[in-house]
């Protein structure tokens, strides 16, 4: 009898190609490999900096060099050689872009097969987009809609240049330089990023959104993302992340800061698809992001993300719950196939009084990859009442991959709630049965099981994303379901 | 001088002075290396991330203590499960008490490591197990270079042991402060039966350092269950690494009970070699004051249709702290392993901490495995029913902690030992049971 | 409409099937009666394409095709369905999202596009409605949860929403209390039709006071010992499976 059985699946999704996997010709200046104090000032002054940001550069790169590759994460990669990336590089020509109109064609054409048409986007979805290739933003929508309300959001490098007072007050302050070394080394050589600001009691009326693409072989691409909500404003950011298709691994290290004054929320959203590399496990992006959102008090922060691409990801979405009655959340799904490795989770620091947390991680393993929970909630001694609900779920398919929880729960106050649960499980051969029985074939019956596995986290997406993440998780998993 | 330079300098002196059996002196001089190499474990070590042994390496510790204490039984009795018939191996600041001690050699083996290292009819025994799965890391390899005296268990084929076996390690600190290192060997063969009592006792106010190694092999179709009673003075810290391999259709529990001490570590680490293994850890931590209890679990499941159950109850009082850190390993051959693991906590303190890192590393897709891990307070409204009832709030928080660590007590078969626990708990809590568990 | 002929399965090189010979004829129900062990669910899971069980001797054919060679959604495609003795758990995929799959799925295989959202309302709402199913229910995950009475009406409302062919209900009546039973089995009288067939596989005859077989077949060890009218599982109910072992 024939039947579509997970071997025949497995088999599919080897051959099953990156769906974004090409390559744009626009002309790009790139800068020479390598990296020292030069490169690092080269770049500030590409950009036009002012002095405190080249110091503020040139400090993080000396700290940098100071610092070892973190290797305690659950992932075997070859160390990248930093000396051997460059550093910059921009679409040319490079001018100030006021509408659409002006956008290079080619790239326009990058982003409809990205799926992003951006005059559909503005028109249907109300989002306004920022994009960033490479290193460099290339045009933001919507601008005046936004200015009205007294919203910025704008390149970073242009923030630098109009609005030097808020991006020095924030910059740096719940990432500092010294962070980690992958956020010592963005903070020494970002060339761009996205900034936004929300003023008071301004509820931002529609999504923002940020598109990251890596073009140019032999780049790195680090960007910043810096996000400040003052207080009791709200507003949901988006951010997806594609590169092409390249047999060398390509070096992503971004870090994303939010701020949220008092009483206010922001919801950040991502859907990452970095080339995972190929079935063979060449190629694919190293993605070593460092995000983290400070909360004051009665503000709430969510992370949710959908993780399907890079070779290497190394990811911990955090929430600095410092204010009384903040609220942090982290929902995940993760998606590693192949030989793919992501080391993915969050941490959860309470150090205000009532403070809540809620963490809902979906880890689903295929092929000879290996799928990592890593979290740690941390309740001060301070943090009276402090509350965290964790649910880690595995889910594996085919016996050459794995699923690893590192649940670590620090507690230093009497009154914590602390729950953390844990399972992992596959696909029943029942389940696929029943669904066969009802006229579902067996590659449909997976997306429909996975869907529900992950159904949690979809449902905290925004409308626009959830479809996107739902079409990732069959590519990434169920090769021609679509 | 430091404890490491202390331990390694008097190395020479301490082999010379025992017999050196050519075998055993090599793995000794090799763990003394590796020891050398490696150091003290300090924080800086995933494994040691919330446990430091600074405080109690600072001590100057007599290695080797050689005045003969006799202790009388009348002052110690307290400290033994008295209330049954049973085997005793009994040390005295790590030398044999034969006068406090029932060994056997009577269709078994209940007696000594250095016997069993000395005689020749043991020289196979000790060739296929000893050091065999004890990992090499530092305190086991500091251990395995002084290994010399212990308890030595061998229990051969379809034995039931009809009595349970104690092994109890009494320190006199008459030379002020005292480090031990004893090391336990336990083989026991296809269907055979055995239920061991472990317990740790200074006798004195000068500090203690323990650095224990057991190894334990259950074979076929064979049971072993191990209680370990930790209610040791204030002034004594213990590190106990235990190893336990298992064969096929065989069953171990291990229930750990820590009440008292001053640093607690427990590496519990369990190897299953075969199919249909069932594996039980348990344990039950009451502490207060400044003390620390760290468990630290191991299942290692290589074989498949096997299954592991954990269930560790902490209830931490004043600035105790209170650290879990669970691993429960699947191999890709471990198909349909059921692993379940679970860690409940109740902080009494605002100055308590509790660390917990439930792990789970998974390599096969047909299994059941979960973890669970609260931290909490006792059930207001259970504390207010209570109290409503007539029973004041000091017994009706006895009674919920008691309820709270039930599910451990439930599963210990040796009824005096249950009553002992029962008591210690009663005891901590400053309550009067009236009811037995 | 159904062919089986001399059919032989096996679980695990332990035959189940001994050779069955059935034919069912459109606008029939038939009960397959036997006592537990007889083979009855292992039957209903071989016509469906269970993998679980090797067919190893032996023709099914609905409406002149070939079944053996068919996965379990194609043998759906032509129109088999089997009601399951256990329905299977699917969290976070709601009942609505499913039955939309599975419809979608079918249409597909014939050809058709999705079906539009507004009739798949109207026909959701009208099943619903006939098997007293609560609105609530439909948003549930998939059987999660569901007492066994709710995933049996789960099942029959599946029926009812893919109107197949070939019904098997394969033990629905275990578990039911007897005004889930009443709903159920009007349930599937509604649905019947002279153009397609049902079979029933029970072990008691309370269901078929409900449902009126046409014809009653006992298995026993693997084979259909006894065929009659529905007398027969009346009969039974009096003499209890021993009477049939007698007979063998």
């Amino acid at each position: 009898m024939s039947k579509y059985t997970e071997d025949d699946l497995r088999e599919e999704l080897k051959t099953k190609e990156y769906e974004y996997g090409f390559y744009t010709d626009i002309e790009s200046e790139t800068f020479k490999k390598g990296l020292n104090e030069d490169v690092v000032r080269a770049i500030s002054k590409k950009k036009n900096e002012p002095q405190w940001m080249t110091d503020w550069r040139l400090e993080a790169f000396r700290v940098w060099e100071q610092m070892e590759e973190p290797n305690w994460a659950n992932v075997t990669y070859k160390k990248p050689n930093f000396q051997e990336i460059a550093y910059y590089s921009a679409p040319k020509p490079k001018k100030k872009l006021d509408s659409l109109d002006e956008v290079d064609p080619d790239l326009l054409e990058t982003f409809k097969k990205l799926g992003i048409s951006l005059e559909e986007q503005k028109r249907l979805a109300n989002v306004a987009v920022d994009i960033v290739v490479d290193s460099v933003s290339v045009a933001t929508t919507f601008k005046k809609t936004l200015g009205e309300k007294g919203i910025i959001f704008m390149p970073i490098s242009e923030a630098i240049q109009e609005h030097p007072e808020l991006v020095r007050k924030h910059l740096g302050t719940v990432v500092p330089t010294t962070d980690n070394f992958y956020a010592a080394l963005n903070s020494a050589v970002f060339s761009d990023g996205s900034f936004c600001y929300i003023p008071k009691g301004v509820r931002c009326p529609m999504e923002l959104s940020t598109y990251f693409r890596i073009n140019e072989g032999g780049t790195g691409q680090f960007e910043r993302t810096l996000v400040v909500a003052d207080k009791g404003s709200y507003v949901s950011y988006l951010e997806g992340c594609t590169a092409p298709a390249r047999d060398e691994n390509q070096l992503h290290a971004a870090v994303v800061e939010l701020i949220a004054l008092d009483d206010a929320e922001i919801k950040y959203s991502t859907v990452q698809n970095w080339y995972p590399g190929d079935a063979e496990g060449s190629g694919g992006v190293f993605n070593f992001v460092t995000k983290r959102a400070l909360c004051e008090t009665n503000a709430k922060v969510s992370w949710t993300q959908v993780e399907t691409g890079s070779a290497i990801t190394w990811k911990y979405p955090s929430c600095i719950l410092k204010g009384n009655n903040s609220v942090g959340e982290f929902y995940s799904i993760a998606v590693t196939n192949n030989y793919q490795q992501a080391d993915t989770g969050t941490k959860m620091i309470h150090l205000g009084k009532n403070t809540k947390s809620t963490i809902i991680s979906k880890g689903i393993s295929a092929g000879k990859s290996q799928n990592s929970y890593r979290g740690l909630v941390h309740i001060g001694a301070r943090a009276e009442n402090a509350r965290n609900f964790s649910q880690c779920d595995s889910l594996l398919m085919g016996n050459e991959c794995g699923a690893h929880t590192f649940p670590y729960i620090e507690t230093k106050n009497s009154s914590a709630q602390i729950e953390h649960e844990a399972t992992t499980s596959k696909i029943g051969e029942e389940q696929l049965f029943y669904c066969n029985q009802r006229g579902i074939d067996t590659e449909k019956a997976i997306a429909l099981i996975v869907n529900g596995f992950s159904k949690e986290v979809l449902n905290k997406l925004p409308m626009e994303f959830a479809v996107e993440a739902q079409k990732l998780l069959e590519i990434s998993l169920e090769g021609s379901v679509g | 001088m430091e404890l490491k330079e202390k331990l390694v300098a008097s190395y020479v002196a301490f082999e010379s002075g025992i017999d050196i059996h050519t075998d055993i002196h090599e793995i000794r001089t090799n763990a003394l290396r590796h020891f050398e190499k490696l150091g003290f474990p300090s924080k800086k070590l995933e494994a040691w991330k919330y446990t430091s042994l600074n405080s109690v390496l600072k001590q100057d510790y007599s290695l080797f203590p050689d005045n003969e204490i006799a202790i009388e039984l009348a002052d110690v009795k307290k400290y033994f499960i008295h209330d049954i018939d049973t085997y005793k191996i009994v040390f005295i600041d790590g030398k044999y008490s034969s006068f406090l001690s029932e060994t056997t050699h009577d269709g078994m083996d209940v007696c000594l490591l250095s016997a069993a290292f000395r005689k020749p009819k043991y020289k196979v025994i000790i060739e296929n197990y000893f050091n065999k799965i004890a990992k090499q890391d530092n305190l086991t390899s500091l251990n395995t270079a002084f290994a010399s005296e212990g308890a030595f268990i061998h229990i051969p084929k379809n034995v039931e042991v009809e009595k349970p076996i104690q092994i109890i390690n009494f320190t006199t600190g008459a030379e002020n402060a005292t480090m031990l290192q004893p090391r336990n060997l336990i083989v026991v063969e296809q269907n055979a039966h055995v239920q061991i009592i472990e317990r740790h006792q200074s006798l004195t106010s000068n500090s203690v350092l323990t650095n224990a190694v057991a190894e334990i092999y259950v074979d076929r179709h064979a049971t072993v269950d191990y209680y370990k009673i930790q209610n040791d003075s204030i002034h004594a810290s213990l590190v106990d690494n235990v190893f336990i391999e298992q064969q096929s259709n065989s069953v171990c529990s291990v229930h750990t009970f820590s009440f008292g001490g001053n640093i607690t570590r427990n590496n519990l680490n369990f190897y299953q070699k075969g199919e249909h293994i069932d594996s039980i850890l348990k344990g039950i931590t009451i502490i207060e004051g400044k003390q620390h209890v760290d468990h630290n679990t191991l299942v290692h499941h290589i074989a498949p249709n096997c299954e592991s159950h954990q269930d560790y109850k902490g209830i931490y009082n004043e600035r105790s702290t209170g650290v879990f850190n669970g691993k429960v390993l699947v191999n890709k051959e471990a198909q349909k392993t059921n692993a379940y693991q679970k860690n409940n906590n109740i902080l009494m303190s605002n100055r308590a901490t509790i660390n917990a890192k439930p792990q789970l590393e998974i390599f096969a897709d047909d299994v059941k495995c979960s973890h669970g891990c609260t931290i909490g307070q006792l059930d207001s409204d259970a504390l207010f029913y209570m109290q409503q009832r007539g029973i004041p709030k000091k017994e009706a928080r006895a009674l919920l902690m008691y309820a709270f660590a039930n599910t451990v007590l439930e599963s210990v078969k040796i009824p005096e030992v249950k009553k002992r626990i029962t008591k210690i708990i009663a005891n901590k809590l400053a309550v009067n049971m009236g009811f037995d568990l | 409409m159904l062919k089986i002929e001399n059919l032989h399965a096996s679980v695990e090189d332990r035959a189940i099937l001994k050779g069955i010979n059935l034919e069912v004829k459109p606008g029939e129900v038939h009960a397959i009666m036997g006592p537990n062990g007889a083979g009855k669910s292992t039957m209903a899971s071989v016509i469906a394409g269970n993998e679980s069980y090797e067919m190893t001797e032996g023709v099914i054919e609905l409406e002149g095709v070939d079944l053996a060679d068919l996965a379990p959604e194609e043998r759906a495609h032509q129109g088999v369905f089997l009601s399951f003795q256990y329905p299977v758990e699917i969290p976070g995929v709601s009942v609505t999202n499913f039955i939309k799959t599975a419809i979608n799925e079918n249409r597909k295989a014939k050809g058709l596009g999705d079906m539009p959202a507004k009739d798949l309302l109207k026909k959701i709402r009208e099943k619903s409605a006939l098997l007293e199913i609560d609105r609530k229910f439909l948003s549930r995950s998939l059987n999660e949860g569901f007492s066994g009475g709710e995933k049996k009406r789960n099942e029959i409302f599946q029926m009812a929403m893919l109107e197949p062919k070939l019904a098997i209900l394969d033990e629905t009546d275990s578990g039911l209390d007897i005004d889930a039973l009443r709903i159920v089995a009007s349930g599937v009288n509604k649905l019947k039709s002279k153009d397609n067939a049902v079979i029933i596989i029970t072990h008691y005859q309370r269901l078929l006071d409900y449902i009126k077989p046409d014809f009653v077949h006992v298995l026993y060890d693997g084979k259909i010992v006894k065929s009659g009218d529905a007398s027969l599982a009346l009969e039974l109910e009096e003499k209890g499976y021993d009477w049939i072992k007698e007979l063998v």
